[in-house]
């Protein structure tokens, strides 16, 4: 257990709004999204066979694989619609290499998207190469719609630089 | 104009490198440097009601922990070769941590399977950093021995500094070992030290132990001297009886054996009571030496005896001093 260094920033949740004219309700967001770190851990489970358990980390040194999540939940009454979640990588971390092929990435820091297979970098001879996990910068996850009160989570491991 | 574009163009491309190749990868090769913060916070966009909203998750932060690694090197190519005397072993220790780190030095010189054991004069560090040990200049360290604070992937070399004994015989050899061990502590790996991490974090022991050690290898070379005198007579007869008359011519032959070479050897003999020194007749590997103290090596009188000078000779040589005497009356 790691309290000393792992400090969970009280959610100071900065809302923007963007649509300035409101005088609706719109004070508290429909949507809170809590993030978390984490380790993975092969416990024996119920049924005598290995199983992943997420844990807190023991420490945190370059090699070491977390996992960064995020749970989001929708606490009101009203669907929210075109829900995307964006998760810049910080500077520290890279993409683990087993990360989810299917996940939605980006190499230019948000500006085009795809899955990693598809993305390529530019060298500086103009020519271009395959992205690498090592050059993601951001994740991000798209869901059509929220139902009120319902919750998820996702993540992606990352490897500390 | 278009030559003016060829010329800054490889000059841009080059600065976009370097600024991607610092974003992209590590600084260094131990890692993200220890205490760094990994702050990560993600964004919801959404339509709420037809409006877009934007949410910021909370952010969370974690600081990177201080690994704690060591290796230790013997720098030398091989035996060092020494005589009974001093000799200087070197040593090269590195910082494969992420964190800045003094370790603590020992060096060792009675290994298991030493045919001798050397005296440790000090350990110094290679302050002026040209890899020889310079005295008066490199820092031999006191008290604690400490390497000066290595930053990550630094690395530092050290000399232990030894007295070959004179029981050392020649051939004989012994090693020195030299320990390096992190400051903040070591132990088995992935032992942790909470709180005591560059930075603030923990400090975790590595794949090393945090603990390294090398040995460096001495190699006595030791020379001895033989002398070995002998004496042909021819007396005024054609014989070899020693009667008054007869002259005795003394061989002394100098046998520098083992390996590695003597110095300042001379060679010294009185002539006998009851003869006389044959004036000239001094010579060494059978080339004349004059009798007065000058510029050769030699001197010879009836009073002072004979001396030759050979300096520094290298073992397997021999050298051979000749002088005649008559048997007195």
């Amino acid at each position: 257990m790691k309290t000393v260094t792992t400090f969970l920033l009280a959610c100071a949740a900065a809302v923007s709004l963007t649509a300035p004219v409101a005088p609706l309700a719109a004070q508290t967001p429909a949507v809170t999204v809590d993030g978390d770190i984490k380790s993975e851990k092969t416990v024996n489970g119920a049924d005598g066979k290995p199983a992943v358990e997420l844990v807190e980390p023991a420490s945190f040194l370059p090699g070491d694989r977390l996992i960064f999540g995020q749970n989001y939940k929708n606490a009101s009454a009203e669907v929210v619609t075109n829900f995307v979640i964006t998760n810049p990588l910080p500077e520290a971390v890279r993409l683990a290499p087993d990360a989810d092929p299917a996940l939605e990435l980006s190499v230019d820091g948000g500006k085009n998207w795809g899955k990693l297979a598809a993305l390529s970098l530019k060298n500086s001879d103009g020519t271009s190469r395959p992205a690498t996990h090592a050059d993601v910068t951001h994740v991000r996850w798209v869901l059509a719609s929220i139902a009120p009160g319902s919750s998820g989570r996702v993540a992606f491991p990352v490897i500390i630089r | 104009m278009t030559k003016h574009a060829r010329q800054y163009g490889p000059f841009a491309s080059i600065i976009a490198t370097a600024l991607l190749a610092s974003a992209a990868t590590p600084a260094i090769a131990g890692g993200v440097t220890a205490g760094t913060l990994i702050e990560n916070t993600a964004t919801a966009n959404f339509d709420e009601a037809g409006t877009p909203r934007s949410v910021d998750s909370n952010k969370v932060v974690v600081r990177v922990d201080e690994l704690l690694d060591v290796t230790v090197t013997s720098l030398d190519t091989g035996p060092i070769t020494t005589t009974r005397s001093d000799a200087v072993l070197t040593f090269e220790v590195t910082n494969p941590g992420n964190g800045s780190e003094a370790f603590l030095l020992t060096a060792n010189p009675a290994v298991a399977g030493n045919d001798f054991d050397v005296t440790v004069r000090g350990v110094a560090i290679d302050s002026n950093g040209n890899g020889t040990y310079d005295e008066g200049v490199d820092q031999i360290l006191t008290g604690p021995l400490t390497t000066p604070v290595l930053a990550p992937d630094a690395r530092v070399t050290v000399f232990v500094l030894v007295t070959v004994p004179d029981t050392a015989a020649d051939g004989d050899t012994s090693n020195v070992q030299l320990t390096a061990a992190a400051v903040t502590g070591n132990g088995a790996p992935g032992t942790i030290i909470a709180g005591q991490g560059q930075g603030g974090g923990d400090a975790v022991v590595g794949s090393t132990g945090a603990l390294a050690d090398a040995r460096g290898v001495l190699s006595s070379a030791v020379a001895s001297v033989q002398l070995v005198k002998s004496v042909a007579l021819r007396d005024p007869f054609g014989g070899t009886s020693a009667v008054p008359g007869t002259t005795a011519t003394f061989t002394i032959e100098a046998r520098v054996t083992g390996s590695g070479s003597v110095g300042n050897l001379v060679v010294t003999d009185a002539i006998p009571a009851g003869t006389t020194y044959v004036p000239g007749s001094l010579a060494l590997d059978a080339g004349a030496l004059t009798d007065a103290a000058d510029a050769d090596a030699g001197t010879a009188s009836n009073t002072g005896g004979i001396s030759v000078t050979l300096g520094n000779t290298a073992a397997g040589s021999t050298r051979r001093v000749t002088f005649d005497v008559t048997v007195d009356q």
